[in-house]
């Protein structure tokens, strides 16, 4: 062999130094002769030699397990999972619980469901602008997000198993929700999908689904709408007019606010006004019921009163008689005491007219004396005078008047004055 | 306008005329008084040049009869020295009331305290009685007022007893409680604002009954045991009054134990005073409080169980605020019951009867300070009913109360004391029964023999006529 390749490659120099199409075609044809020809010689060692013999069933024993292994033979079903094993030979189904089960390669079938909550998004649905949006009553495409959760009936899974799809969700639980779906949005407009009746077409479909995926086994939990996608003109419009509409219910919502405030404020007042004319009628009763206590008390005092002025009457009426009395008393002694004073008075003038006229006798003849006696004694006219006259009469000694006495004209007339002085002037 | 000045100057006094010219010979402008103030804008010839901005009027005025001070805290020193001064001096209250009002200008925060607003209320309050005296010869009492006015000092004047009473808002006096300051001006500031005659007449039981709530309050916040006796005697004097009346009003709203914690509260603290301790001036409050205590006392006494045998006293209410006693007694051939009602309020715990069982006495409070005796007497086969009046006058301030009985029944003894002419009469007298009349009377239970003999030791025990 050695040699043959070194033949080959003095060959290949030689033709590789010989430039030309036939030389290369040569070359590729002499390569695959001298496999082939390798590869009988090595199924021949194989076959032939007692080393390639027992190669050979080394290899065969080593294949067979590796193909066991590769077939898998035993299953493992994980928590929350049933396994359905179909015998193909005798067509019997077993339930398979948790844990480790022999799964015979091309005897047995395994089918595995999931026992867990799970969901179904319409991802081709969720925009307007999608491969798959909804169609509303108006025909317009509108893209909704819908989020479906469903369970499979634990109870039912072996007995439907035998028409169960591996795949429960997507070959049955996606058809019949899509088909539903379309039906009822295209039953509304987009207004009532993006607002108004959102939470009845929900319910509608809850309704709807419900049976028909239990028929095939499964339970649906909830179905929730999110968010809707429409058209971007009309979404604009849509949520302008939702913007007014909203402004609208806000006013609505405002007015009514306001309204409840207004009767709040007028049940408040009222209220108020109540309690204010309460306590006034309360501290009105307290006033009246004071001043009927005051005048309670007043009239309580009235009869001492009336006694007592009674006792003053009488007391007064009493001291009005001694008073009388004493009055009366004093009256007729005054009267008896007057009596007496006028009779001590007549008597006294009785007695002055009579002591006046003797004196007056007796004066007149004093002065018929003193007369006589003056005209016979000249000299002695100043002191005669001055003793007959009042103590009022200031006598004072005077050198004699040409004209005489100054009281010459009582005297009547005299002779020639002597060579003498004498007292003789009077002044009141 | 006194707060953007600079220099001011205050008149000191009575009358200043304000001169057109600076010379005593030139046109009186306006008569100035004590305590008023005017701006400073120069001087010419020892006269001040000033503008009066109350007048809106320039003038002069001599310099001897103004002080001048800067609104700064230089004049602080002297502005507080001259309101110490006149603080006490009567006449000079808007003099002080002036310097005050600098002051307060003049001083920072921290240095007005209670002890300023002290002086301030204390002037402001002598004032205010000074108004209300009878002096006819203050002549300067109006401008003073005027004056008083001007500062912001609020005079209240009230039509009492056919007079008017002028009283002091009390304002500082506030202050002073909220800012501390020592007991004695506490006391007085407390004093001040609880005075019985400054209480609006026009004000109704519920306004009424809300003020006596916040009198008693105000005296709250007074401590009697930093005070010296007889100023803590004052204190005493007041809560009991105001207690007394309280007890009243409790009760006529339909609050008993309110009330009989009032009356409680009221007696605790008339015997509080130390009567050694008394000051001459108070002996008028001290038989005034007494007598108010006197007249709302029983509301503290407990209803005892009713009598097994005899007549029985019950009151049931009539129409509202009205109370109606009942006399009745039980059996065969029993004398015919009595009834009256009355808007008074019947102690009931009050009744007492003879040991013959033939008289049977309730006291009944028909105002806040007015309590009658009522007497049921058996005559006959019929029961009768008298009321005793504390005196016959009008209704005011009095209290007429059972002391005893004879052994026989025949008399009554009864304690009285009423406020007559502004002055408390006593008098203890012996009553006949079947008429009420008096037969003898004393001013004092010891000068009467007999009620000195028949008087009840429960009745000694209880009243507050022997102090």
């Amino acid at each position: 062999m050695a040699d043959e390749k070194r033949s080959e490659q003095e060959q290949g120099r030689d033709d590789a130094g010989a430039p030309g199409r036939g030389a290369a075609a040569r070359r590729v044809w002499g390569a695959m002769g001298s496999a082939a020809r390798g590869v009988v010689s090595r199924v021949r060692w194989l076959v032939y030699a007692p080393r390639g013999r027992r190669l050979l069933a080394g290899g065969v024993v080593v294949g067979l397990m590796a193909g066991g292994v590769a077939a898998r033979p035993f299953c493992a079903i994980e928590p929350g999972e049933v396994g359905v094993r179909v015998n193909r030979l005798t067509g019997s189904v077993s339930e398979l619980p948790e844990g480790w089960s022999l799964l015979v390669p091309h005897v047995h079938r395994l089918s595995r469901y999931s026992l867990r909550d799970q969901t179904y998004r319409p991802e081709r649905s969720t925009r307007a602008t999608g491969p798959a949006p909804f169609q509303s009553m108006e025909g317009l495409s509108i893209g909704i997000e819908v989020n479906i959760r469903y369970v499979l009936d634990a109870g039912k899974i072996r007995a439907l198993s035998a028409r169960l799809p591996e795949d429960v969700g997507r070959d049955i639980v996606e058809p019949a929700i899509d088909g539903v779906l379309r039906r009822h949005f295209a039953q509304h407009s987009v207004r009532e999908i993006f607002s108004t009746h959102r939470v009845q077409i929900q319910k509608d479909l809850a309704a709807e689904l419900a049976p028909l995926l239990a028929e095939d086994g499964v339970r649906l939990r909830s179905v929730t709408l999110g968010n809707v996608d429409l058209p971007a003109q009309y979404r604009a419009g849509m949520e302008s007019l939702l913007a007014e509409e909203l402004n609208t219910e806000r006013m609505r919502y405002t007015l009514e606010l306001k309204d409840k405030q207004v009767k709040q404020s007028a049940l408040e007042a009222q209220a108020d006004k109540v309690r204010r004319e309460t306590a006034a009628e309360a501290a009105g009763s307290e006033e009246i019921i004071a001043a009927k206590a005051k005048a309670e008390a007043m009239r309580h005092i009235l009869p001492f009163k009336e006694k007592e002025i009674e006792q003053r009457r009488l007391e007064a009426e009493a001291t009005k008689v001694s008073r009388l009395t004493l009055a009366t008393a004093d009256a007729d002694a005054h009267r008896i005491q007057a009596a007496g004073e006028a009779d001590a008075r007549r008597k006294i003038a009785e007695s002055e007219a009579y002591r006046l006229e003797v004196t007056g006798k007796a004066s007149s003849e004093q002065l018929a004396r003193d007369a006589a006696l003056i005209s016979r004694n000249p000299l002695l006219i100043q002191k005669t005078l001055a003793d007959k006259l009042s103590d009022k009469i200031q006598v004072i000694i005077a050198p004699p008047q040409s004209g005489g006495f100054i009281a010459g004209n009582l005297l009547g007339p005299t002779p020639p004055p002597a060579p003498s002085s004498a007292p003789s002037s009077e002044e009141e | 306008m006194l707060a953007t000045l600079v220099a001011i100057a205050l008149v000191v006094q009575d009358p200043t005329p304000l001169r057109a010219a600076p010379q005593d010979s030139s046109t009186r402008q306006a008569t100035l008084w004590q305590g008023e103030w005017l701006e400073v804008r120069g001087e010419k010839q020892g006269f001040l040049q000033v503008y009066d901005h109350r007048r809106e009027r320039p003038g002069y005025v001599r310099a001897s009869h103004v002080r001048v001070y800067a609104l700064d805290e230089a004049s602080v020193p002297r502005l507080q020295a001259v309101m110490e001064f006149v603080k006490e001096t009567p006449g000079a209250e808007a003099l002080g009331i002036g310097h005050a009002a600098a002051l307060l200008r003049a001083a920072k925060a921290s240095q007005v305290g209670p002890d300023f607003f002290d002086a301030l209320g204390t002037m402001a309050e002598r004032l205010a009685r000074r108004a209300t005296s009878n002096r006819s010869q203050d002549t300067a009492l109006a401008a003073h007022l005027d004056v008083a006015a001007l500062y912001g000092v609020k005079l209240v004047s009230f039509e009492r007893e056919g007079r008017t009473r002028v009283c002091y808002d009390g304002e500082a006096f506030r202050r002073v409680l909220a800012l501390g300051g020592s007991p004695q001006a506490r006391l007085q500031a407390a004093l001040a604002l609880t005075r019985a005659e400054c209480i609006d007449p026009a004000l109704g039981p519920v306004e009424l009954h809300a003020l006596h709530l916040w009198r008693r309050s105000v005296l709250a916040q007074v401590d009697a045991g930093a005070l010296p006796p007889f100023l803590a005697n004052r204190l005493h004097l007041r809560r009991a009054e105001v207690e007394a009346t309280l007890a009243y009003q409790f009760v006529r709203r339909g609050e008993p134990a309110l009330g009989a914690e009032a009356s409680t509260r009221s007696v605790e603290a008339l015997a509080r005073v130390s009567r050694v301790e008394l000051a001459e001036e108070d002996r008028v409050a001290y038989a005034l409080a007494a007598v108010r205590v006197g007249a709302s006392r029983a509301a503290s006494e407990a209803v005892g169980p009713a009598p097994t045998a005899g007549a029985r006293l019950s009151a049931v209410p009539g129409a509202p605020g009205e109370t109606c006693l009942r006399l009745d007694e039980a059996g065969e051939g029993a004398p015919r019951g009595v009834e009256r009602c009355t808007y008074g309020l019947p102690w009931l715990a009050s009744e007492r009867r003879s040991a013959q069982g033939a008289v049977v006495t309730v006291a009944v409070q028909m105002l806040e300070g007015w309590t009658e005796l009522w007497v049921f007497q058996r005559e006959g086969d019929a029961w009768r009913l008298d009321t005793l009046a504390p005196a016959t006058v009008e209704p005011s301030l009095g209290y007429v109360e059972l002391a005893g009985f004879s052994p026989d029944g025949s008399r009554l003894l009864v304690a009285r004391e009423v406020l007559i002419d502004g002055r408390v009469k006593s008098s203890f007298q012996v009553l006949k029964r079947d008429t009420l009349t008096v037969e003898r009377s004393a001013e004092r239970p010891e000068d009467s023999g007999t009620f000195h003999r028949w008087s009840s030791a429960d009745w000694r025990g209880r009243t507050v006529s022997l102090r």
